[in-house]
């Protein structure tokens, strides 16, 4: 009994105890790196070519660099067994990651290992019903909270079987997009530089320099234009199924703001890369939008901050691309669930 | 994400049935996304010249969801180009205050029938304003 409780509390905190062994190993070898660099104890990748002493004495010699023949002086001095080899593997890179995360991981895969096969002993010699780890944690999470009772309703709601056709998915793989391009698009602006100079080469960088940027910067791209599709199937769908009328105007209008938020996005993203095809296009798109009458002169102005498309256009675009629309259709995609959620989808005819 | 409107629908419970659909239907957009990440990878979609406010080049092409308006503002002058998507949009904002008649299986037919021919045409304005 005195066993088990003891065991209970340490595998209890073996997850505390691995963030503190990560700590101490993270200290220790940063530590271990800079007293080895500053001694100079540093060596070279063990794959590159190897001096070749032989053909260096043969050089000197015939060269008659030095006449005495002793070429020790002209070479560099025999290295020493490599002394890293005894935390690291022969050939590896010498630098800190690769051994701190391999403890890292397989200390914790080895941890929560050893906390399962305790869990299950301990629950089967006590004859306890088992409760999943997922349904423990919402116990925990309930009996504080009482979420359960604001998430009951919301996650028992009854649907209707003709509500899981296909085509009452478009509005949430919109959303599903949308979700993956605000991720792409935040990750993308870790690295894009929004100004004349930069925009251009920021975004060479995130192909060619960023791992995975290439890949990150064709989703975006390709989920954009996967995103006005499926807005506007949807809006066709809801269009065609009458399901726009009383009492889901609203709705409607408010979806409408989403599809005119969705092209902005497209419009303002596009100036961005600044190469010839995204300043030009910009330029023809503003020029058409001052093509308003009476207005159109302010308009164009007013998006172009100026008569021409210069680096003010790119950070009023960019501004308009991160902050402005972003917070808008998220709004607006609020207003639209909560509508949506309140009156139910419209019954089919 | 709906509330039954008949109560003798047939219906399935939110959580966890209709959830785990759509659950598998984000699954596979994410995992078309990766692929679509993947293929970007091995065919990076690269940028054109640098921009020079100074040389216009022949062709400017815009985005392929604006290719249809930059075709019709070649059809009619510039106003009339500029206020035919504006005016459009509006009345499709008030559709509903427009059309306020009980649904029927005949204006479903119509509204269907229009909406196709619309998209005919879109995709045609589209795919003309890609070539020219």
């Amino acid at each position: 009994m005195f066993m088990s409780k003891f065991l209970r509390k340490l595998y209890r905190y073996g997850f505390l105890f691995m963030i503190l062994i990560g700590l101490i190993l993270v200290i220790t070898s940063s530590v271990h790196a800079q007293k080895m660099r500053a001694e100079g104890k540093t060596l070279p990748f063990t794959d590159q070519p190897q001096l070749n002493r032989d053909l260096v004495e043969q050089v000197v010699v015939d060269l008659d660099i030095d006449s005495s023949g002793d070429v020790s002086s002209t070479l560099p001095p025999t290295p020493v067994q490599d002394q890293c080899l005894h935390c690291h593997i022969k050939g590896e890179f010498t630098n800190l990651w690769i051994p701190l995360s391999r403890w890292m991981i397989l200390g914790t895969i080895g941890i929560a290992f050893a906390f399962g096969i305790f869990r299950n002993a301990w629950v089967w010699k006590n004859r306890k019903p088992w409760e999943t780890f997922t349904v423990r944690i919402s116990k925990w999470i309930d009996a504080r909270y009482q979420v359960s009772d604001i998430l009951s309703p919301i996650l028992k709601k009854p649907v209707p079987t003709w509500a899981t056709r296909w085509w009452y998915c478009l509005g949430g793989i919109t959303a599903t997009l949308f979700v993956l391009l605000g991720i792409t698009g935040i990750m993308l602006a870790f690295y894009y530089k929004p100004t004349a100079d930069q925009a251009y080469s920021s975004i060479q960088f995130i192909e060619n320099q960023v791992r995975f940027g290439a890949a990150i910067r064709a989703i975006h791209h390709w989920t954009a234009n996967g995103m006005v599709v499926m807005c506007v199937a949807h809006m066709l769908r809801v269009f065609i199924m009458g399901a726009f009328k009383s009492p889901r105007e609203l709705n409607w209008v408010s979806g409408v703001v989403l599809l005119i938020s969705t092209f902005g996005f497209g419009l303002t993203g596009y100036l961005l890369p600044w190469d010839q095809r995204a300043y030009w296009a910009s330029t023809v798109a503003t020029e058409i939008a001052g093509g308003v009458p009476q207005i159109g002169e302010l308009i164009l102005v007013f998006m172009r901050v100026g008569w021409n498309v210069t680096e003010a256009t790119l950070s009023r675009f960019y501004a308009v691309h991160v902050l402005v629309l972003p917070i808008m259709i998220i709004v607006f995609m609020g207003l639209h669930f909560i509508m949506v959620r309140r009156q139910g989808l419209a019954r089919p005819l | 994400m709906t509330e039954t409107d008949d109560k003798q629908d047939k219906t399935i419970p939110f959580f966890p049935d209709h959830f785990m659909t759509e659950f598998w239907v984000a699954v596979v957009i994410i995992l078309i996304a990766v692929a679509v990440g993947v293929g970007g990878m091995i065919y990076p979609i690269g940028l054109g010249d640098p921009a020079d406010e100074l040389n216009t080049p022949d062709h400017i092409k815009a985005e392929w969801y604006f290719l249809a308006l930059y075709q019709l503002l070649k059809l009619v002058p510039k106003t009339a180009g500029v206020l035919i998507p504006i005016i459009g949009i509006i009345i499709v904002a008030v559709w509903p205050f427009i059309d306020k008649k009980p649904d029927s299986k005949q204006q479903k037919r119509i509204r269907l029938i229009g909406t196709v021919l619309f998209m005919i045409i879109l995709i045609a304005m589209t795919i003309w304003g890609g070539m020219s």
